[in-house]
């Protein structure tokens, strides 16, 4: 897109212009204003200065917006490759008082545990089909749980997903899944599993959320939290429910700390688990010393990860992994791929150009799942 | 012996002009089974069938065995365990053997300066020179061949731990098909899920007669086959490759069934097809597309026009007089496909 041709520099050749003139031409553009792989984001009002908030490797963050000259319009343009997905927040400065908000001209907005945020979604980029309810989906079934955990000291509770016509007469894999209630209440995952098990994309499994208490003690390698997922939480659902009697038939699942809480549960039981699906795992490594730059929470993190590529072992035989490239976490991921590989698990990587957030979790579901548990399409042939 | 394979049904349905070109009277049974829970959805299909339907409900009397059967029932949850643990091993197997055979191929085309898998004969590049893609094909087989045998013996406990034979309550099953079977002028065999199909017809022993003409569609046209062989290249996690699942009835033989090849096969990838086409070269792998209708010849070999995959990974039809085309008269002894280079 040739910089004369955006919209606001049309807008801006216009100059002056007046309020009514800027009315119509937010009411033309919605912002962000996407225009090849150019996204123009926007900003009315009075204030000293207004940024946008954003945590995109590779972005100047913030990015400063400019006023468009004798008007209460600010605008900054920025480069979005093709099928990116940012999420963000706008900043005013007002004298001494900072504020941060969702972009109040942008209806899209995404959730998580932290809050919301404005969703910038470039070309290219498309919710995809199966995270919305479809009425012809059978619905699985979730079972609250409670169980009395001795390693963790306390009662934990469980939810169950049953996928649709549940049956003893079949065994059905095991999916534990870390920050349960988020990936429930974030990334859609009910609704998912729904979909994508109807679609025969996904086998029908047996999935329980779990949900940490104090997810920052108890995700990076934590031996109470793995004792209780590998030695309580899995004996208990194989007891009560037909469940695949494999390693095989097992998979860890967890996004950031989830992720490291996985791979570090399956580091202490080697064995108990086929595979992992891990999202944008924490694996902040130090090559030399112990600088890492991530905080006092990434200390247990850095040490575990360092300890393992020391040493690496083979506690699954395949790991999925996907990470944003927009975020962080992205050197750290592509990093340890090669190394899962030449411990000799098989390993499914994908990266997608968006962030570290639950609705980058959400898209790379299907991924994950049809291949950690691929569905019967293979056998259907209507 | 009369014998109809037909294309998929949902879009163009041709079930009704099949079963009325055998000009049979009398009631036609079915099986559904594939079609599992919604077996007993059958309106449309009675509407095809000109209300003429016996349903045989195979999915359902499986459940009602396992229910009331707990010696088969335990045996059949062990043997799905067994079967999905050597099914991964096979999977694993044939993964890396295939990437082997897919290797090889690029190796050769790229030092013959072809654009696609040559047979071995006719090719005259270095790489070609030393049989190497034909024997790593025939690596494939092995790994085929290692997996029927392993499932043969898992078929083989299963009947020693549950005697099918001995249980009451699948033979009184068994009497009332083959008594519905004896009763009818034809046969319907729907697509669905193939593996339950598979299992249905082997728990019932299901046999078909020679004289009972039969018409059958994706899954149903699958089982009818001697080898049923999975494939779809465009499921969710991508290209998987084509595995040989079962044994199917036998009825046509020499034939590897693909319904909605188009759909579900990278045809355009003409390296991918000509593999697929020589692991299977004792075979004619046939496209059963919408559309499709085949009656076979008296003697169970396909008609002329039959669509097939040559080993040069084009498709041709049966007899159709291309340079790769296999002359119709090969149709029952599938190696004649060996002409195409």
């Amino acid at each position: 897109m040739n910089e004369r041709r955006l919209a606001v520099n049309r807008l801006r050749e216009r100059l002056p212009v007046d309020g009514a003139a800027i009315d119509r031409f937010l009411a033309r553009h919605p912002s962000p204003v996407v225009e090849g792989e150019r996204a123009t984001f926007l900003f009315r009002g009075d204030a000293d200065e207004v940024r946008v908030r954003h945590r995109v490797v590779g972005l100047a963050d913030p990015l400063p917006m400019k006023r468009l000259p004798d008007t209460d319009l600010w605008a900054v343009t920025t480069t979005l490759p093709s099928g990116s997905r940012v999420e963000y927040q706008l900043e005013t400065r007002r004298g001494e008082h900072y504020e941060t908000f969702n972009d109040p001209l942008n209806p899209k907005v995404a959730h998580s545990p932290m809050g919301s945020s404005s969703v910038c979604a470039a070309t290219g980029y498309e919710v995809p089909d199966w995270v919305h309810h479809d009425p012809e989906a059978r619905q699985g079934e979730m079972v609250e749980d409670v169980l009395r955990s001795k390693a963790l000291r306390r009662e934990q509770p469980v939810r169950l997903y049953l996928p649709a016509r549940y049956t003893a007469a079949q065994r059905y894999p095991l999916l534990v899944v870390h920050d349960g209630t988020d990936y429930l209440d974030y990334a859609a995952m009910k609704t998912v599993l729904d979909n994508l098990i109807h679609r025969l994309d996904v086998a029908p499994v047996v999935v329980a959320f779990v949900p940490p208490r104090d997810r920052l003690k108890e995700y990076p390698n934590h031996a109470p939290h793995a004792r209780f997922i590998a030695r309580e939480l899995v004996p208990r659902l194989a007891e009560r429910f037909s469940l695949v009697d494999d390693p095989q038939g097992r998979c860890l699942m967890g996004s950031s700390f989830g992720g490291i809480a996985s791979l570090s549960t399956a580091v202490r039981y080697p064995g108990e688990f086929g595979s992992l699906l891990l999202q944008s795992a924490s694996m902040v490594f130090t090559d030399i010393g112990s600088d890492h730059g991530g905080g006092p929470y990434f200390d247990p993190v850095v040490k575990f990860v360092n300890r393992y590529r020391a040493r690496p072992s083979r506690p699954v035989d395949r790991i999925f992994m996907s990470c944003g490239t927009y975020e962080p976490l992205i050197t750290p991921n592509r990093s340890m791929v090669p190394v899962f590989r030449q411990a000799g698990m098989t390993v499914r990587y994908v990266e997608a150009r968006d962030g570290h957030n639950w609705e980058d979790w959400r898209d790379r579901l299907r991924d994950g799942l049809s291949w950690i548990f691929p569905g019967p399409q293979k056998f259907v042939y209507e | 012996m009369r014998t109809i394979l037909l294309g998929p049904q949902r879009f163009m349905t041709t079930a009704g002009t099949a079963l009325r070109s055998l000009g049979v009277d009398g009631p036609v049974a079915t099986i559904n089974a594939g079609w599992e829970e919604r077996e007993d959805v059958v309106d449309e299909l009675d509407t095809v069938l000109e209300g003429r339907a016996n349903h045989l409900r195979l999915y359902h009397r499986t459940f009602d065995v396992l229910a009331k059967d707990d010696v088969f029932a335990a045996a059949a949850l062990a043997f799905r365990d067994r079967h999905d643990a050597l099914l991964s091993l096979y999977r694993l197997r044939l993964n890396h053997s295939m990437e082997g055979v897919y290797d090889v191929v690029r190796r050769t085309r790229d030092s013959s300066g072809e654009g696609r898998v040559r047979g071995e004969g006719a090719g005259s590049g270095e790489g070609s020179a030393f049989g190497a893609v034909d024997d790593a094909v025939e690596g494939v087989r092995h790994v085929d061949a290692w997996y029927a045998a392993q499932l043969k013996s898992l078929y083989a406990e299963l009947d020693a731990a549950a005697p099918l034979d001995s249980s009451g309550v699948i033979a009184w099953h068994r009497g009332e098909i083959s008594a519905a079977l004896a009763d009818c002028a034809a046969l319907v065999l729907t697509g669905g899920h193939v593996g339950t199909l598979l299992r249905a017809l082997r728990l019932f022993a299901i046999r078909i007669p020679d004289e009972l003409p039969v018409i059958a569609w994706s899954a149903g046209a699958m089982a009818l086959t001697e080898r049923v062989v999975l494939f779809h290249d465009f499921g969710p996690e991508g290209a998987a490759e084509a595995e040989v699942y079962d044994r199917g009835l036998g009825r046509v033989r020499g034939v590897v069934a693909l319904p909605h090849a188009r759909r579900r096969l990278r045809l355009d990838d003409r390296d991918r097809c000509a593999v697929m086409a020589r692991r299977f070269t004792d075979q004619h792998c046939v496209l059963l597309d919408d559309g499709t209708a085949l009656e076979l010849t008296p003697e169970g070999g396909l008609p002329r026009g039959a669509r097939i995959l040559g080993i040069d990974g084009a498709i041709h039809e049966l007899g159709g007089g291309s340079p790769g085309a296999p002359s119709a008269s090969s149709a029952s002894t599938p190696t004649g496909q060996g002409a195409t280079a």
